[in-house]
């Protein structure tokens, strides 16, 4: 997968914390349903908007802007810095700003109150979740003078002036972050921190700052293409969350395995997706069809403290299991499924085409059996290749491969025009000039190991009797005894030739 | 009884004498000439003999059997060679008739040239391959049906250093690659007009090739990748890009750094290739030998010429169709004194003063090529010929202005001229011709449309130049009979001739071209005076004809084409376009001639359409390239033309 794929791919997985004003959004994004996440198509490089938990994002996607869509796609980036340009301007988007961050202070009020709130109510295990909301008060700090600082920056003209200058303003935001909270847990990952070198790492992937467990976004994650949250699930190998911060789910392999996660309450019909059982539930009364209904369940208030969750495989051994020593957890329920599908199931989908590749994911079948048989590039070690240049340059790096050619294509040439009308030619051949009883060793080329008589009929100069014209004897007849019989022969295969042609 | 003492003497030289004596022997004539003499010296023959050119197949078996000793092995002659008879040859021809080493004659085998062979196919080269471990050099050009097969079967000699494969269409990156792990000793290969090769192919073969000296890439479809690739090839002597449309000056930059040994580059025709980019080739490699830029230069650019300064190697250098300025010729001549060969065709800018300065320095100057350098008279040439004593080609085709004085140069100073094109030149005249025959080496002449000369002048080249062996007398009007009469009694060593449009030419004439033994390419079309008669003294006498074009000789009966038929074996092309052939007489000439590739039968107005079918059926089996009239498409049955195609042949529809 190249870069911008990956990258874009990236995007659509991170699912941004404050809902209401960070919903990303890239041109690539079409598998997105989301209604709502159209809407943000002007401000998404606007900094002052984002939260700060989003800036490695945002960060990742402006390099991007520099380096992949910039040559591919001059006119997108255009309309980026005019519409950046329009808004330095704009006092309303500086209102936009200050009233986001007014809003973003009393977040943190509310927190505050309720880490207060809780202290009194419980009393079991305080330490730990107290660790935790003191990380994100501190995190919304940090990103509240983040904020402040950018939008102080975007009163200056010469700040914003290009989409590189903002670049760099907003690689020191990211800086500035990861000096003051190397590692804390919510909001702020290790990811910031590579990024913070002037750009020059976004080739890495970036690890992925995921808080898609929320209630709120799960749907939203099943609409996504399988395929790519395979993605996510090997994205997931570098992430390094700290054992203790995020809560632990383990499914059981029946609720794994079940086909349906959502049922009319009807009906009882399961689906797949919640979205799929929205558009179901129409067809149960006018009460389903107002847009309230009809909307993906909203969010709960992000006042709320997140907690991040994570799945364990309920394989006992397995890596992905809680009790494995070096246990690295899932991320969704999905990559769940994939997981335990794949790992610890049989493999029942036999692609049709090859017969030899065996999936227990149907989307891998189905990924597989889109490439399936176009792997026609083959190495005489026998390594196949989608592309003619990775087979070259497999051969340019392991001494003596070569490049295979297909049997069934030397099977298939001589079987077809070119040697079938060659044996053609040979009877023919033999017939006009000496007429063999073993004319059938001449029918396949390859295996010739006639007679030595043939050996005439091979190195004789094919001629016609100039007798047979006749009125014309001057000269001496080529010495074939049975130039009449080949003679007859052709006239008799010759289209519609009468005896008396050759007589006249 | 003297003679028999003197005869004895030559026979009792010991054996080893007679093999130096043979071995100092240069021209095949010659060596016929020794062979015949008697049974020793036929054997000294089959002892020493190392190459073979094979005319005909059917000898082919015996010819292996006599010449043990084989290194070369040349069968472009004997197209129909295919799978079965290399089979054959492999398993049943050995030294004796029963010996049990089978193809012991492919042993010792260095060359083989299968130019040609459409008929051979894989497991025919890989046999081959197989059976000539020596193998250094082979040649399957113009093979349109070598394909990847082909080449992973030939890839099997692995002692490969040589190896053209000029127009194999099927060829593709996956072919070469075979040949490129295969044959990792490859040091000369020529892909010319392999039209399916890409950049991957020849990036490959320069990584896995890394000996070569020779690449020849002409007319292939890569781009400046190919070239970045080829820069890497530290060996490389020789570079062939010539009309590479995909190439540019951004990838003679990677010449200019790479390929330190590089001597000789072709990038003539090349569309891409501006001056800008010669600039980088001539910047890096100082030492360079041979500048090939015809047609793809627009003018010779001061900048260029500044580089070119450094070449004081420089031997031969090219520019055909590029505007070239006086002080240019000053600049060359200043500094490439080692100059032998120049080719300024179709020039513009080129004069007589330039020319003179040219000559002044570069005197060792031996090929001169003013092609349709108008404006060049006799002074140029007068210059030349006193300057460039050793001259040996001069083209001055459509140089209207030389006259007689020019000539005169020539034959007094440069009495090493091999060969003369002046062609087109309305001032040649018998005069003219009379100074020139003073070039007593002159080989091949062109007094296409001279329309002033006539026989006396042709007698007086006859009577002197006695090496001549091409003739070029294209609408010549002033020669006739007595010309012909001449040249039969002075050049027998004629090889071509061209008597086209020479309309007084008759029987007669004919007669004594038949009377030129060594005679092999005849063109004579539009001879309205001769009839078979003629035709079948030259078919009689001319035993070595092998190319022969008489379309529009309306007057030749059946009686000639009768002849050819019969005595013409070795005749491999024919033009019988317009000719008064009959059914009957066609059928045998395509048949009975059993080394007929090329046949154009086009407007025969005596053939009928089964005709010409059953003439096509008679020869179907060797021939390769045949051009009929187009509505025969139609009329012929389609069984014929499908074997036809499936031989191999090309059939043009006109």
């Amino acid at each position: 997968m190249d870069l911008k794929e990956r990258v874009c791919g990236e995007l659509q997985k991170e699912v941004p914390k404050g809902a209401s004003f960070t919903k990303f959004n890239t041109q690539h994004q079409q598998k997105w349903e989301d209604p709502s996440s159209t809407s943000d198509y002007s401000t998404r490089i606007e900094p002052p908007f984002q939260a700060f938990n989003q800036t490695s994002q945002t960060q990742s996607l402006l390099l991007c802007n520099n380096q992949i869509k910039v040559p591919m796609q001059d006119g997108s980036v255009n309309d980026l810095l005019q519409a950046s340009k329009i808004q330095d301007w704009d006092p309303s988007a500086m209102l936009n700003n200050l009233s986001f961050l007014g809003q973003k202070i009393h977040q943190l009020q509310d927190l505050v109150y309720l880490i207060i709130g809780r202290k009194g109510q419980v009393l079991g295990r305080p330490d730990e979740l107290l660790v935790q909301q003191q990380q994100l008060v501190t995190a919304d700090l940090t990103s509240i003078i983040v904020q402040l600082i950018s939008t102080a920056g975007g009163l200056l003209p010469s700040v914003k002036q290009t989409l590189s200058a903002a670049t760099t303003s907003l690689g020191q935001c990211g800086e500035f972050g990861g000096v003051v909270f190397p590692s804390s847990a919510q909001g702020l990952n290790d990811g910031v921190q590579p990024q913070n070198a002037g750009g020059s790492k976004v080739s890495e992937p970036p690890n992925s700052v995921d808080i898609t467990s929320n209630n709120g976004n799960e749907q939203s994650n099943h609409i996504i293409e399988e395929h790519e949250l395979k993605d996510e699930e090997d994205a997931e190998e570098g992430e390094n969350l700290l054992p203790g911060t995020y809560e632990i789910l383990q499914l059981e392999k029946e609720e794994i395995l079940a086909p349906h996660t959502h049922f009319c309450t009807i009906c009882g019909k399961g689906f797949k997706r919640d979205a799929n059982l929205r558009m179901h539930m129409r067809g149960h009364g006018d009460e389903y069809k107002t847009p309230g209904a009809l909307a993906k369940p909203t969010k709960e208030s992000s006042s709320e403290p997140t907690i991040i969750k994570r799945y364990s495989c309920p394989y006992a051994g397995c890596k992905r299991n809680k009790d494995h020593k070096k246990f690295q957890p899932l991320k969704t329920i999905l990559c769940v499924k994939n997981h335990y599908k794949r790992t610890h199931c049989d493999k029942s989908y036999i692609c049709s085409r090859c017969n030899t590749k065996k999936f227990s994911v149907i989307a891998d079948l189905k990924t597989h059996e889109k490439h399936c048989g176009k792997d026609k590039w083959l190495c005489s070690c026998g390594t196949t290749f989608s592309r003619k240049d990775k087979l070259f340059g497999h051969i340019t790096l392991f001494q003596g491969h070569t490049p295979a050619i297909p049997s069934d294509e030397i099977k298939a040439a001589p079987a077809g025009t070119s040697d079938g009308a060659t044996n053609k030619v040979g009877s023919v051949n033999f017939n006009l000039s000496y007429v063999s009883s073993e004319s059938e060793v001449q029918s396949s080329s390859m295996d010739i190991k006639g007679g030595i008589d043939d050996a005439v009929g091979y190195f004789s100069p094919l001629s016609f009797d100039t007798c047979n014209f006749g009125g014309f004897h001057e000269f001496p007849r080529p010495p074939f005894d049975d130039s009449e019989s080949s003679f007859a022969f052709l006239l008799s295969r010759s289209c519609n030739y009468s005896q008396k042609s050759g007589e006249e | 009884m003297l003679s028999f003492q003197s005869s004895k003497n030559v026979l009792s030289l010991t054996e080893d004498l007679l093999v130096r004596i043979y071995e100092l022997l240069a021209a095949e004539s010659d060596r016929k000439s020794f062979r015949l003499v008697c049974r020793e010296f036929r054997r000294i023959d089959t002892l020493t003999r190392r190459h073979l050119r094979v005319i005909r197949i059917e000898f082919l078996p015996i010819l292996l059997r006599k010449y043990p000793r084989l290194q070369s092995l040349d069968l472009s002659a004997c197209p129909r060679i295919d799978d079965g008879v290399v089979s054959l040859l492999l398993t049943r021809v050995g030294p004796g008739s029963n010996s049990p080493i089978l193809g012991h004659w492919a042993w010792g085998l260095k060359s083989l040239v299968l130019s040609r062979a459409t008929g051979l196919r894989f497991s025919g080269l890989e046999m081959l391959a197989r059976a000539c471990p020596c193998l250094e050099s082979v040649d399957v050009s113009y093979c349109c049906g070598f394909g990847d097969r082909e080449a992973a079967a030939l890839s099997s000699a692995v002692g490969l250093r040589e190896l053209n494969m000029d127009k194999c269409l099927q060829l593709t990156d996956v072919g070469l690659a075979k040949i490129a792990v295969g044959c990792s000793k490859l040091e000369k290969l020529s892909l010319k007009w392999c039209m399916e090769m890409t950049d991957l192919g020849i990036d490959l073969l320069c990584k896995k090739c890394v000996d070569l000296k020779y690449l020849d890439v002409s007319y292939l479809k890569v781009t400046n990748e190919s070239l970045h690739s080829i820069a890497s090839l530290l060996k490389l002597e020789v570079l062939g890009l010539m009309a590479c449309p995909l190439i540019d000056d951004v990838g003679l930059q990677f010449i200019e750094r790479g390929c330190p040994s590089l001597k000789v580059i072709d990038v003539s025709r090349c569309e891409g290739v501006s001056s800008s980019g010669l600039i980088f080739v001539v910047r890096g490699h100082r030492n360079l030998r041979e500048l090939n830029a015809g047609y793809c230069l627009s003018e010779l650019s001061t900048a260029l010429l500044h580089q070119m300064k450094n070449l004081n190697h420089l031997e031969v250098i090219r520019i055909d169709g590029a505007r070239i300025s006086e002080t240019s010729f000053q600049v060359i001549s200043a500094n490439c004194k080692s100059l032998v060969e120049i080719g300024l065709s179709k020039c513009l800018g080129v004069t007589n003063m330039g020319i003179m300065r040219l000559v002044s320095a570069c005197i060792n100057l031996r090929v001169l090529n003013l092609t349709c350098c108008h404006s060049i008279t006799d002074a140029a040439i007068s210059a030349i010929a006193y300057s460039c004593r050793s001259l040996v080609c001069l083209k001055v085709e459509s140089c209207n202005m030389i006259t007689e004085k020019g000539l005169c140069q020539l034959g007094s100073f440069c009495l090493l001229l091999e060969e003369i094109d002046l062609t087109d030149c309305c001032g040649v005249n018998d005069k003219g011709l009379e100074y020139l025959s003073r070039c007593s080496e002159l080989s091949c002449l062109k007094l296409g449309l001279c329309t002033n000369i006539s026989n006396k002048g042709l007698s007086y080249i006859c009577f002197n130049c006695l090496k001549i062996h091409e003739l070029d007398l294209y609408r010549c009007t002033g020669i006739g009979d007595d010309g012909l009469e001449a040249l039969s009694n002075g050049c027998k060593k004629l090889r071509k001739l061209n008597l086209s449009y020479c309309n007084e030419v008759s029987d007669r004439g004919l007669g004594y071209i038949g009377r030129l033994e060594e005679l092999s390419d005849l063109e004579m079309r539009a001879l309205h005076k001769i009839t078979g008669v003629g035709l079948e003294a030259v078919a009689v006498g001319c035993k070595r004809l092998a190319d022969l074009d008489m379309k529009h000789c309306e007057k030749v009966g059946d009686s000639g084409f009768w002849a050819l038929a019969y005595y013409s074996k070795n005749l491999r092309q024919i033009n019988l376009s317009y000719c008064g052939i009959s059914d009957m007489a066609l059928c045998m000439v395509m048949g009975n001639l059993s080394r007929l590739q090329e046949a154009k039968l086009v407007h025969l107005s005596n053939c009928t359409v089964e005709g010409v079918e059953l003439a096509l059926r008679a020869c179907c089996v060797r021939i390769k390239k045949v051009k009929l009239f187009a509505p025969l498409r139609f009329m012929l049955s389609s069984e014929i033309l499908e074997i036809l195609h499936a031989r191999g042949c090309i059939i043009r529809w006109d």
